[in-house]
């Protein structure tokens, strides 16, 4: 184990924010910015807050046509107003750093966290990347958890929703193969690549279902080689030990129509509220587990057995040559809930009738912010802590049909600091077509 | 302005229950010796030679020759004085007008070399009464914040009461460092350390006279090089959690645990003194409440601080895990000076058991000693044991005590026990 720190001259003022530190200070008090890297810490990198407030300008204009310049169809119907993400600048949280010296230690409750760790208890600083949510609309949220047992959180998760509700959706989870190299960072970048791809309106093919699910169920396939590309341009060297590799599951929504696509073992469902309705997976494990069930096995037998967790396909640098991921829609006509998740949930729960009645009463639990997506997909992700939490856990909602306010204080930690503060939480008045709910 | 970088060696990975938290902190200074050269470090030298009856014509006239070349060594515009001690302390140098320290120029060099000539072997031992007369020529420039002294002694502390050289030690404690010779075989290497380890200095042997010109050469011009004045360790643990210990482990041993003096409730600060263009290496133990399986957290910050400013800091840190392969392995820095820091301890025990006449505990001891240097590989102290003892069985430790031991080899292998190989990266 060895770690270097480079020497510096001391100096009176802080780099990064010109404050005026202290003797014998080791960190600006004002900013937390630590002299001994010169680095400047996120709370000192001004751009922060700005870049979130340019999201809203950055992407609205771009949603508005479907076709490239100039051939521009009256056909393509694809416009579905500002959309907002659920996190802005993306790109630049990949690699999540410190969370800011204002933060208080959740540990001790007094210290604040100076190079990453409590400056009282000496406990480590949070890292944003073990637990996000993202809310970008009020009816689709969802919540990326490390778990209890795993080092990194190798899951990644990317959702996006248009204002009105059934609109347009994305929700994207990719879950990073444990044992290969920077998983963690494979996953997150598929999940943002695919949710990239599935952003792309398409054309509303003269209101056709059939033609329109078939353009979905292409750019689900487009999304996946996509993501495939991110996880490869992590570590591109076909030869290495154990290049990082991901499952997908997503889902995209348009016009309250759903078309899940999935490879790998992470999971879609369809939970209706309605007792009469039947709940159902949409997606179909590439996994042995999934194997033996159609060979027989029952499902619980075969998803607790030895290889249960094994694969079949996956995407990476050495995935299978067919990468096509099964799909299956969904007509999102009745209130129901659209899951999105990795196994880190559905280890626990993993029949659709039992997710139903898991979510029901969940929900019910919950009181006045049950229908929240983000709210309730955190409950979840605390289910499956409370259960073990042997694996990371993401778990995406798309609600359809009325939901439920957040509470005031953020259920979740904050989320991945690019993102804050998040603008979707202050952005009734900016909305161009008015509050759609209740 | 000099430069401090900082590594840490360490392992992490705690067991399940795990509290102690082991890290070699390596410290390195550049740049130092452009400070002392470009003038901006105002410095002070004060030779002490011992000139006590026991010196004799011809350690007097080594004496003589020795403190002549450590003038000469001396850089030009250091403040400097030199002491003659026997039972009282006698400035010798400057002698007349106000006795205060001077600047060194062509003038006052040749004027100290001649003072140093009027050397006499006359009168007793009593050194507390140097160290007094030292600080007492070192406030006569109190602007002057590096202070260093060499301190020559042939003889045991013979003048004085042990408490009066005591309070001579603590006074002159954090006021300046000070390293300390002995010459022949009749001074006590224990008073010796007492000294050289209050005033942040370092102990050895000089055999015979003739060598003592080259040990106070090789002396000067070390602390000539120091070019940072005063440099703290500062070791921060985290609440509920106890530093078990610091120590200085190259490129000597010394234990500088006792030396702490509090900052602010978790962190206390360590004197380190004055630094030439060099790198320490200090093993840091820390005790911390255990966490369960899967947490990190940080066990201490080492941070290098000079006139209060941090100059580095370095994170040890630590890990609770339940894979063996992790939480068994230790460190190989932490490993061999461990195994040093032990190797000395039985050196010195097994040594002082022979003094006092416990033949079984020196046979113990020295013969763990032995046991160590070996498996370590460590053949300059196992030949250095060899002149104490016989060995019969290195690998298991066992020795036999030689009979009409030289003592001059007895305090080889003490003075050396302290000092301390790097363990390679």
């Amino acid at each position: 184990m060895s770690t270097h720190t480079e020497g510096v001259r001391t100096m009176a003022h802080c780099p990064a924010c010109g404050a005026e530190r202290a003797p014998d200070a080791a960190f600006c008090e004002q900013c937390g910015h630590d002299f001994a890297s010169g680095v400047p810490t996120p709370a000192a990198a001004g751009p922060v807050s700005t870049r979130a407030g340019e999201t809203q300008t950055r992407h609205a204009p771009v949603r508005a046509q479907t076709a490239i310049d100039g051939e521009e169809s009256p056909l393509d119907v694809g416009w579905t107003g500002p959309l907002v993400r659920g996190d802005a600048g993306a790109a630049a949280a990949l690699d999540p750093t410190l969370p800011s010296a204002a933060d208080r230690c959740l540990q001790c409750g007094t210290g604040a966290f100076l190079d990453g760790y409590c400056d009282t208890c000496g406990a480590k600083a949070p890292n944003p990347r073990d637990h996000f949510a993202e809310s970008p609309a009020e009816w689709i949220g969802g919540v990326c958890d490390i778990g209890r047992r795993h080092v990194h959180n190798e899951d990644g998760m990317a959702l996006l929703g248009s204002v009105r509700p059934l609109q347009q959706g994305v929700l994207v989870v990719c879950d990073g193969v444990s044992n290969t190299t920077d998983s963690h960072i494979a996953s997150l970048a598929a999940a943002r690549a695919a949710r990239d791809v599935l952003d792309d309106p398409v054309p509303h093919a003269m209101g056709l279902p059939d033609l329109l699910v078939a353009a979905l169920e292409k750019r689900l396939a487009e999304a996946v080689v996509a993501a495939r590309h991110a996880v490869i341009a992590i570590h591109p060297d076909p030869d290495a030990p154990t290049p990082p590799s991901c499952t997908f599951v997503a889902a995209i929504i348009e016009d309250g129509l759903a078309v899940v696509g999935n490879v790998g073992d992470s999971r879609a469902y369809w939970l209706p509220d309605a007792p009469e309705s039947t709940p159902r997976q949409l997606s179909q494990d590439d996994s042995f587990a999934a194997e033996q069930i159609r060979e027989g096995m029952p499902r619980k037998q075969a998803e607790t057995g030895p290889q249960a967790h094994a694969i079949t396909r996956w995407l990476g640098v050495d995935s299978p040559e067919d990468l096509t991921p099964h799909t299956q829609s969904v007509r999102l006509a009745e209130e129901g809930w659209l899951l999105i998740c990795s196994d880190g949930l559905w280890n626990y729960c993993s029949d659709a009738d039992d997710l139903r009645t898991l979510v029901a009463s969940t929900v019910t639990a919950l009181g006045p912010h049950g229908r929240h997506p983000t709210t309730l997909a955190g409950a979840l992700v605390d289910f499956a802590n409370a259960a073990g939490g042997v694996d990371n856990i993401t778990a995406t909602l798309a609600r359809v049909g009325p939901t439920d306010p957040p509470p005031t204080a953020p259920p979740q930690a904050p989320a991945l600091p690019s993102q804050s503060p998040m603008p979707q939480q202050s952005d009734g008045e900016e909305r161009p077509d008015g509050p759609v709910h209740e | 302005m000099a430069q401090f970088t900082s590594e840490v060696f360490q392992n992490e990975f705690l067991a399940d229950g795990g509290t102690d938290v082991h890290a070699i902190v390596r410290v390195t200074c550049a740049g130092a010796g452009q400070t002392r050269l470009g003038g901006e470090v105002d410095a002070a030298e004060i030779l002490i030679v011992d000139t006590s009856g026991s010196m004799g014509p011809n350690g007097i006239l080594q004496g003589r020759y020795a403190a002549t070349v450590a003038l000469n060594e001396i850089t030009d515009g250091t403040w400097f004085a030199v002491i003659a001690g026997n039972h009282v302390g006698t400035l010798v140098y400057p002698a007349y007008g106000p006795q205060q320290m001077v600047r060194m120029d062509a003038r006052t060099r040749q004027e100290a070399v001649n003072s140093v000539q009027m050397f006499r072997a006359d009168g007793g031992t009593a050194m507390g009464t140097w160290l007094t007369k030292a600080k007492e020529v070192f406030l006569t420039v109190p602007q002057v914040v590096q202070r260093h002294a060499i301190l020559l002694t042939d003889g045991t502390n013979e003048h004085e009461t042990r408490d009066q050289l005591t309070w001579a030690i603590q006074s002159a404690t954090g006021f300046f460092q000070c390293d300390v010779r002995g010459l022949g075989d009749r001074w006590q290497i224990e008073e010796a350390r007492r000294i050289a380890s209050a005033l942040l200095g370092t102990v050895d042997l000089i055999p015979s006279p003739d060598r003592m010109a080259a040990e106070f050469q090789r002396l000067i011009k070390a602390s000539m090089a120091r070019g940072v004045a005063s440099v703290d360790l500062r070791v921060w643990a985290p609440q509920g959690a106890q530093v078990l210990f610091v120590k200085q482990v190259a490129p000597d041993l010394e234990d500088i645990t006792t030396k702490r003096s509090q900052v602010n409730p978790l962190t206390a600060a360590f004197p380190t003194g004055a630094w030439a263009d060099e790198t320490r290496d200090y093993h840091v133990a820390v005790r911390l409440p255990a966490k369960s399986i899967g947490q990190e957290q940080l066990a201490s910050r080492v941070q290098v601080v000079v006139d209060d400013q941090v100059q580095v800091q370095a994170l040890v840190k630590a890990t609770w895990s339940n894979d063996d392969a992790l939480t068994t392995r230790i460190n190989d820095q932490v490993a061999r000076y461990t195994g040093q820091a032990e190797l000395a301890a039985a050196i010195q025990d097994g040594l002082a058991a022979k003094a006092a006449g416990d033949d079984d505990g020196a046979t113990r001891k020295l013969g763990r000693a032995v046991q160590i240097a070996a498996s370590s590989g460590d053949e300059e102290m196992t030949s250095r044991l060899k002149k104490v003892v016989d060995i019969d069985n290195a690998e298991a430790g066992t020795v036999r005590l030689k009979k009409g031991v030289e003592r001059l080899d007895e305090m080889a292998l003490d003075t050396a026990s302290t000092k301390t190989r790097r363990v390679k990266k």
